[in-house]
């Protein structure tokens, strides 16, 4: 199946010192897609980036780009990032200051020796792309940082390369124009079609851009999958706390009920309650896990209803117009719950908080 | 699609990497920084073996042993040169600290008035030859021949020399007023960059304007202060021309003109020239490694980076009084000197006085005019010699320092940080020390005697100035601009000429005259290199200061500072006011 795959990174490992930056991942990536390195700093994800990009050397592994293995220690191969032709959009965007838009554009053509009509045509075409067309003769530093963003893509992509990389791309500008950019970063790559990958710590921008997430955490891949079953199925601890919101406190499985289904017990205050889940894979009986749910399936009323039962006190109750966000105190336990507004819950109340037992997790810890 | 996240375990040892090693930036990297490391630490080794070689009584052969050193501290001659030093290099840090500290004040925190005219005049000392300026104060105030004593007999009466510089205190005198702009740059740039809310919230709690002034602004700026103070104690210990000029022939010998007469003079003995250089050199060497690790890093944690523009203090009717403080300081650094020496090298014969009807341009002929066969050729030979020497080792070291730059900056791992040492070294040893140490290591090679020896000297003497030149600008230049350049296809090399240099450019233009200008008016070095033939500017002033008389002196001096003042013009065009005080 990895031969399918137009990048193919293979046991990667890369030091710093003596710490393992990135420790002996492997993923692909199909022709097309995009693709999102997420974590927090320090996870191995622009390390990982860096490698493909051939600005830092791996200590073991190989990076294949379709046919092509651009770096393989085994085989003491590992090509100058000149040769590797791939696009890289920085987190500076690293627009050259003393350069006009047009001959930052024209840069990488030149540099492949072009005929100049050509350059010319190229550039025209890749300023059309990001809208800078009207920019073409403005010096770098009059550029806004959205509008030196969209140099940088039309510099990364105008010479048509095999890859375009992201390295945090977004993190500079401020949030409207980030959330703009998203979609506008994600329509251009759309629209030429190149494979992509992203590197990112924020977890809005991975679920709106990505076709595919890879989830690390000290150097480790955690969970790969899809915007949507990266968020609603995390399989450990980690990857629930990291994407959204969620509950998440200690248990242990008391059964499993075959197919991806079983009961996990959480308690608290000498208080236990069995709750129906879907089990991560590799979870089995008897097995000590976390209990993850997101506060958008829990709620909390002043009646009871079926099921197990948790009987709390609310501590907080905030309005924000269509729910209310609420904690209820269970024991040491504070439930996230997102309640419906017309219960109009209120500091100090009894209520029995409910889990819907479909969106109920039991994660590797 | 093919994720593989139980990815088996590999077991790796951390990086040995000599696998893909040969690149272009591998290579040229290398190259020159072992280039910089033998440069640098050959003189150095070569000192220390020197040092503890003693000749014998009949000057041919020579073994080892301490005898050296006992001469330095136990001889009459040598043991009062050091103690002259000390107390040269002492008095001249507070005068210069004093002058330094004040100048700035008064002209970053002030409102004094035309101090924004002023400023340039009290950086000019700076890039002028202190050695030029003992000269010029030698004929101003020295007993017989001065200038002022004499204006001041037939004005006044006044029987009995009323200034004499040909002692200790004169030598104070002239280094402090020439490297106080050495502590003004330090502490004006601390000055500007302060928070002034740190001086608003002492105003709020009540206290008055000095007051917050001596307790809140100096000692924020203590670090810049002490910083200045140490560059000025080394540079005085190191210093040759002013104490050669003003005090040696009168019985005040130092340290460095001692060395000068072990290294040329008629009882030559390089070894215990190379002792007495590493006593200079081990204690300049440890207060630069104070200044390094200890004061520098410091003087950055109270003062934020951002450009403030502080309230403004108003001295009142004492702002006039500050005025002509800084017009005197002006006047005693620069426009007495100059004037001064103007007058002395218009006459045949200097005799204290000017005599208006025997005015003339004849010393400019003998000293300037290498086509005619009366001219100087100690003179002559100086102003092409140190003009090729200028351009030439500004250029080279300013190659060096980007690539030495680039190493520190842009390069990770255990060469960056040696190569980061290594430029910091040469500062620490004073040029004399430095260029004993390029004596005794090249005397039996063919560049002896010829101007690549001199060339060399400068270089890795004062290559570590345009490196930080160049350093402030690549730590504030994004590495992905680099970075992205490789992406887009370009080799290092193409990155280094098309992105690198072209964004270095303010700062390598800034470097390069800076170079050009200490290159220009050197002698410490020059002094020990140079041979028959291969005289500099500042070799030739000393041999018709030596040999011929004051008038031919001060016409060659006042060539030298012509050109010195142009390059500071052009240094101001090109760097901007702010260059200096990075």
């Amino acid at each position: 199946m990895s031969e399918n795959n137009y990048l193919q990174v293979d046991h990667l490992v890369k030091y710093f010192g003596d710490d393992r930056a990135v420790d002996g991942i492997s993923f692909g990536i199909p022709e097309g897609k995009f693709l999102t390195l997420l974590g927090p700093s320090g996870c191995g994800k622009t390390t990982t980036l860096m490698c493909i990009a051939g600005l830092h050397k791996p200590d073991a592994g190989e990076i294949r780009i379709g046919a092509d293995p651009v770096t393989s220690i085994e085989n003491r191969i590992n090509t100058a990032p000149e040769k590797r032709n791939i696009g890289m959009v920085f987190q500076s965007y690293a627009i050259w200051p003393h350069m006009d838009v047009s001959q930052n554009v024209a840069y990488p053509l030149e540099i492949r020796n072009m005929a100049q009509s050509e350059i010319d045509d190229r550039v025209a075409e890749a300023l059309e792309i990001v809208g800078l067309t009207d920019m073409a003769d403005k010096n770098a530093t009059q550029l806004s940082g959205g509008q030196q963003q969209r140099a940088a893509l039309a510099r990364a992509m105008v010479f048509r390369p095999r890859l375009l990389l992201f390295d945090e791309p977004l993190s500079n500008l401020d949030l409207k124009l980030r959330e703009q950019m998203r979609v506008e970063l994600k329509r251009i790559q759309h629209e030429i079609g190149i494979t992509s990958i992203y590197v990112t710590h924020d977890q809005a921008e991975a679920l709106v851009m990505s076709d595919e997430i890879i989830v690390m955490s000290k150097g480790h891949i955690e969970q790969t999958g899809g915007p949507h079953s990266i968020y609603a199925r995390p399989v450990n601890k980690f990857v629930s706390d990291f994407i959204g919101v969620a509950n998440l406190t200690e248990g242990r499985i008391v059964s499993n009920g075959g197919g991806g289904s079983g009961t996990i017990e959480i308690s608290q205050g000498g208080e236990s309650v069995q709750l129906p889940c879907l089990l991560a894979d590799g979870l089995a009986e008897g097995d000590d896990a976390f209990l993850s749910v997101r506060p958008e399936n829990v709620d909390a009323s002043r009646q009871p209803k079926d099921g197990p039962r948790i009987e709390g006190e609310v501590i907080q109750s905030v309005f924000l117009g269509n729910c209310l966000d609420c904690r209820v105190k269970w024991g040491e336990f504070e439930w996230k719950v997102l309640a419906h507004s017309r219960e109009r819950l209120r500091v100090g109340e009894k209520v029995y908080v409910r889990l819907d037992p479909d969106h109920t997790l039991a994660v590797r810890p | 699609m093919a994720t593989d996240t139980a990815a088996p375990q590999i077991d790796v040892a951390p990086p040995r990497g000599w696998r893909t090693w040969f690149t272009q930036e591998n290579i040229i990297t290398t190259i020159v920084g072992l280039i910089v490391a033998v440069a640098v630490i050959v003189p150095l080794v070569a000192l220390v073996i020197n040092s503890f070689l003693v000749l014998d009584d009949l000057g041919f052969d020579t073994e080892w042993g301490l005898q050296n050193y006992r001469d330095i501290f136990q001889g009459r001659v040598i043991k009062k040169a050091l103690i002259n030093t000390a107390i040269i290099s002492t008095g001249c840090t507070i005068l210069a600290t004093l002058l330094g500290v004040s100048l700035a004040w008064i002209n970053a925190r002030t409102n004094c008035p035309f101090r924004e005219q002023l400023e340039p005049f009290n950086l000019i000392p700076f890039f002028l030859s202190p050695f030029v300026g003992a000269i010029a104060w030698h004929n101003l105030a020295s007993p017989k021949v001065g200038l002022l004593n004499n204006m001041a007999k037939s004005a006044f009466g006044i029987d009995f020399p009323l200034f004499n510089v040909n002692n200790l205190w004169g030598v104070i005198w002239v280094t402090g007023i020439f490297f106080a702009p050495l502590v003004y740059l330090f502490v004006v740039g601390s000055l500007r960059r302060m928070d002034p809310s740190l001086e608003d919230s002492a105003r709020t709690t009540g206290a008055g304007l000095l007051r917050t002034t001596f307790t809140i602004t100096l000692p924020l700026v203590t670090p810049a202060i002490l910083s200045g103070a140490i560059i000025v104690f080394v540079t005085t210990a190191g210093e040759f021309g002013v104490p050669f000029k003003l005090s040696a022939p009168f019985g005040w010998e130092t340290l460095t003109t001692q060395i000068f007469t072990k290294a040329v003079g008629d009882d030559a003995n390089h070894y215990l020239g190379a002792a007495m250089s590493m006593v200079v050199g081990v204690v300049t060497a440890f207060f630069i490694w104070i200044q390094h690790r200890i004061i520098a890093p410091r003087s950055y944690t109270t003062v934020t980076g951002k450009g403030f523009r502080p309230n403004l203090i108003d001295l009142g009717g004492w702002k006039w009084l500050a005025f002509a403080y800084n017009v005197f300081y002006v006047c005693v650094a620069v426009v007495l000197p100059i004037i001064c020496l103007f007058f002395v090298s218009l006459h045949k014969i200097w005799s204290g006085r000017i005599i208006w009807s025997e005015l003339t341009f004849w010393n400019y002929q003998k000293v300037l005019f290498f086509w005619w066969p009366e001219s100087i050729d100690a003179a002559t030979n100086g102003i092409i010699n140190s003009f090729i020497l200028a351009f030439g080792g500004a250029s080279i070291a300013m190659v060096v320092a980007i690539i030495v730059s680039y190493m520190i900056h842009r390069t990770k791992g255990y060469g960056a940080r040696v190569l980061d040492f290594l430029s910091v070294i040469p500062i620490g040893f004073p040029g004399i020390v430095l260029a004993m140490g390029v004596l005794v290591t090249y005397i039996k090679t063919p560049i002896y005697a010829t101007l690549w020896i001199l060339l060399l000297g400068y270089i890795t003497r004062f290559f570590p100035y345009g490196q930080r030149n160049i350093s402030s600008i690549m730590m504030a230049v994004s590495e992905e601009l680099d970075q992205s350049s490789r992406m887009a296809g370009a080799t290092w090399l193409t990155t280094l000429r098309r992105i690198t240099i072209p964004l270095l450019k303010p700062g390598i233009f800034a470097g390069w005259i800076l170079l050009f200008v200490i290159f220009l008016r050197e002698l410490s070095i020059s002094i020990i290199l140079y041979s028959a033939g291969t005289e500099t500017l500042s070799v030739g002033v000393y041999y018709l200061s030596n040999f011929e008389n004051e008038p031919m002196t001060s016409a060659l001096s006042i060539a030298q500072t012509v050109a010195l003042l142009i390059c500071v013009v052009i240094f101001r065009k090109v760097a901007g006011k702010e260059a200096l005080t990075a």
